[in-house]
């Protein structure tokens, strides 16, 4: 039996619309069947509370006397975009203060916002004949604001992958601090809770879908960036009144050495029109599966270590390669299940009503890697022989082939040309310094390598992080095949 | 067991071998214990320990006797205002004292926490501090 968006939403003026949750859903199914529960149930209510980079606001200041058209603008010192007409802006949430990155960004300037906090403004101008102000130092709060538009082009992720760290070091990332040799997995995504697991095939969701966002009321305007139906990894466009909006549900974030985002609480109502959307709406954690993505390897195309389900993830513990690792996620589950109750309310109350959307969301558009017109440069088309000694040679040695062969770096093998460590013309003089004889005494053991296959900006990125300038090349089995320098990459 | 906090100030390290008065001197009371975590801090070198709770008076005296400070800092505090609840320090921390409760909002149970400090800056939100 068929229902109507028209039916549902007289139920719901009436205040007889049966609303439930889509985690309450799945036990709802369970228990009584898709065919009861198409008849019984009206709405599903979804939500995801996580940070969205991918975030952002438009505001609009109204002229200021004499009027000035903006070339620069800050809010509490973040830099907004200006390209429009001469008093829009957006305010980006990952764009960080330039005096102290990493603590504050455009988030914050907009959690400060719908706190109705104050907020600084300034700004500046080349001056024309019709605007003739050149600076403005100003404040204001958001009821000072003709519009304060919230506008994500990508937010609520159909589902995440999961990230761990094969490498030896501790990795701050997008998706959090990721501890060396598989130490910890983060994951994002609220499950069997998330909007679009909730309607795979956007039979509901698409152009003009009323949503919860941010605590107001908020809209789909299509397809999210990156949208990628084919690989289950869809995303929505959307966008709210901010003035509506509460800092409760939109929080400013830092990722240490990543830098800033924004936590977006989303809840997208799905009518139970049919039978197949009854069974839809009762997916579980248990079959909604992701990847193990290994972040350890910087590249776009990262190792997939397997697949896992979100039911495996939420148990707070994963299996890697028979070791078991503490995982926890990004994203905050008790916001999104406060989201999914909340909307629940207010559909209950009569104060929300659901519509067909103008145009579902695309189901077969294509997500493309970037077209990068310069060709990838690897650490093996730059690098040169590495002057090596045996690890059993005398210093004298070593002190000769650095001056024979004008080079500041010795790799130090085994006799099967397996790395052992590294001397530098700066050891050397040590040793003769302090009068000593063999190898062992100067050699640096814990060395920082590359791969051949390994892009030369990343291999740029370790010598940096490490104030290192060379970086020995091995292969699988710690064999040394050259050496790459910071002279190479000048 | 409890947890202490030793430290040689300073002032008073002559060797990097100096943490061993600490060991020395517990050990004196016959009791076994576990080294938790060892660092150097601007403070001085200070160990972590985990320690026999009936022993714990004696210890410290015997531990301020020598000029070692004893206290138990070193641990976290977490500001549930500025916590949104994501969870992102738990899959950090070694010993389950962030860990979830019923509702999934995070919770911390102060007596697992060892002070190994990995939490701290695994959060978003500035929500976790080391205790003074
Ligand atoms: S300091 Fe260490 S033990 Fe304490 S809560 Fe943080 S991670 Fe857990
Ligand atoms: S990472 Fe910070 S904000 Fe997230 S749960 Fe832990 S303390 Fe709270």
């Amino acid at each position: 039996m068929a229902k109507t968006y028209k039916e549902i939403n007289d139920k719901i003026k009436n205040g007889n619309a049966v609303v439930i949750t889509a985690e309450e859903m799945v036990k709802y199914v369970e228990e009584n069947g898709p065919k009861v529960a198409a008849k019984e149930i009206d709405v599903v209510t979804t939500g995801t509370f996580g940070p969205m980079c991918s975030s952002g606001a438009f505001l609009n200041f109204g002229h200021s006397d004499p009027p000035i058209k903006f070339e620069h603008l800050w809010l509490n010192d973040v830099h907004a975009y200006h390209g429009n007409a001469a008093v829009d802006c957006y305010i980006g949430v990952t764009r960080m203060v330039d005096i102290r990155p990493f603590e504050y960004g455009g988030g914050h300037v907009i959690e400060d916002l719908v706190a109705r906090k104050k907020i600084r403004l300034k700004g500046n101008s080349y001056t024309t004949d019709c605007y003739p102000l050149a600076e403005i130092d100003t404040e204001f709060t958001i009821d000072d604001l003709n519009q304060a538009i919230l506008c994500n082009p990508r937010n609520a992720y159909q589902r995440y992958v999961c990230a761990v760290n094969s490498s030896d070091r501790t990795l701050y990332t997008y998706m959090g601090k990721l501890l060396p040799n598989f130490g910890n997995a983060h994951f994002a995504g609220a499950g069997a809770l998330s909007p679009l697991s909730n309607d795979p095939n956007y039979e509901t969701i698409g152009i003009g879908t009323r949503i919860f966002l941010g605590g107001g009321i908020g809209y789909v305007l299509g397809e999210g960036t990156q949208h990628n139906p084919k690989g289950r990894f869809g995303t929505l466009f959307l966008k709210g009144d901010l003035k509506q909006m509460t800092s409760e549900y939109l929080r400013g974030a830092t990722y240490p050495e990543y830098g800033t985002s924004m936590f977006v609480g989303v809840g997208v109502p799905i009518p139970i029109l049919n039978e197949d959307l009854a069974l839809k709406t009762a997916v579980s954690n248990s079959e909604i599966l992701t990847d193990i993505i290994d972040y350890g390897i910087p590249r776009r195309n990262r190792p997939n270590i397997r697949q896992i389900s979100y039911e495996e993830l939420f148990s707070g513990e994963i299996d890697i390669n028979g070791k078991k690792v503490k995982c926890s996620s990004l994203s905050s589950q008790y916001h999104a299940r406060k989201i999914a109750n909340e909307l629940k309310e207010w559909i209950e109350k009569g104060d929300f009503l659901l519509n067909p959307p103008a145009e579902t969301l695309p189901t077969d558009s294509i997500y493309k890697p970037m077209r990068q017109s310069l060709e990838l440069k690897f650490v093996k088309d730059l690098k040169r022989k590495a002057v090596t000694c045996y690890e059993d040679c005398e210093i004298k040695i070593v002190a000769e082939r650095i001056i024979n062969k004008n080079t500041n770096h010795i790799i130090i093998t085994t006799h099967e040309n397996k790395l052992r460590g590294i001397v530098t013309s700066f050891d050397i003089t040590k040793a003769v310094a302090q009068d000593k004889h063999e190898i062992k005494e100067i050699i640096t053991k814990k060395v920082i390598t590359t791969t051949d296959n390994e892009p030369i900006d990343v291999a740029a990125r370790k010598m940096k992080q490490h104030e290192i300038s060379a970086l020995p090349v091995i292969d699988e089995q710690n064999h040394v095949v050259g050496i790459i320098t910071s002279e190479e990459l000048m | 067991m409890t947890i202490i906090n030793a430290t040689v100030p300073l002032g008073l390290i002559k060797n990097i071998d100096d943490y061993s008065r600490i060991i020395n001197e517990i050990l004196k009371h016959n009791v076994s214990f576990n080294i938790l975590k060892f660092s150097t801090t601007p403070e001085g070198i200070n160990l972590l320990l985990d320690v026999p709770e009936e022993k714990i008076k004696t210890i410290t005296e015997s531990l301020t006797k020598n000029n070692i400070l004893v206290n138990k800092k070193g641990r976290v505090v977490i500001d549930e205002d500025i916590c949104i609840d994501c969870g992102a320090c738990i899959s950090l921390c070694p010993t389950d004292a962030l860990n979830f409760k019923d509702d999934l909002s995070v919770n911390f149970s102060e007596e697992k926490c060892i002070g190994c400090l990995l939490c701290i800056d695994s959060c978003p939100r500035f929500a976790i501090q080391e205790s003074r």
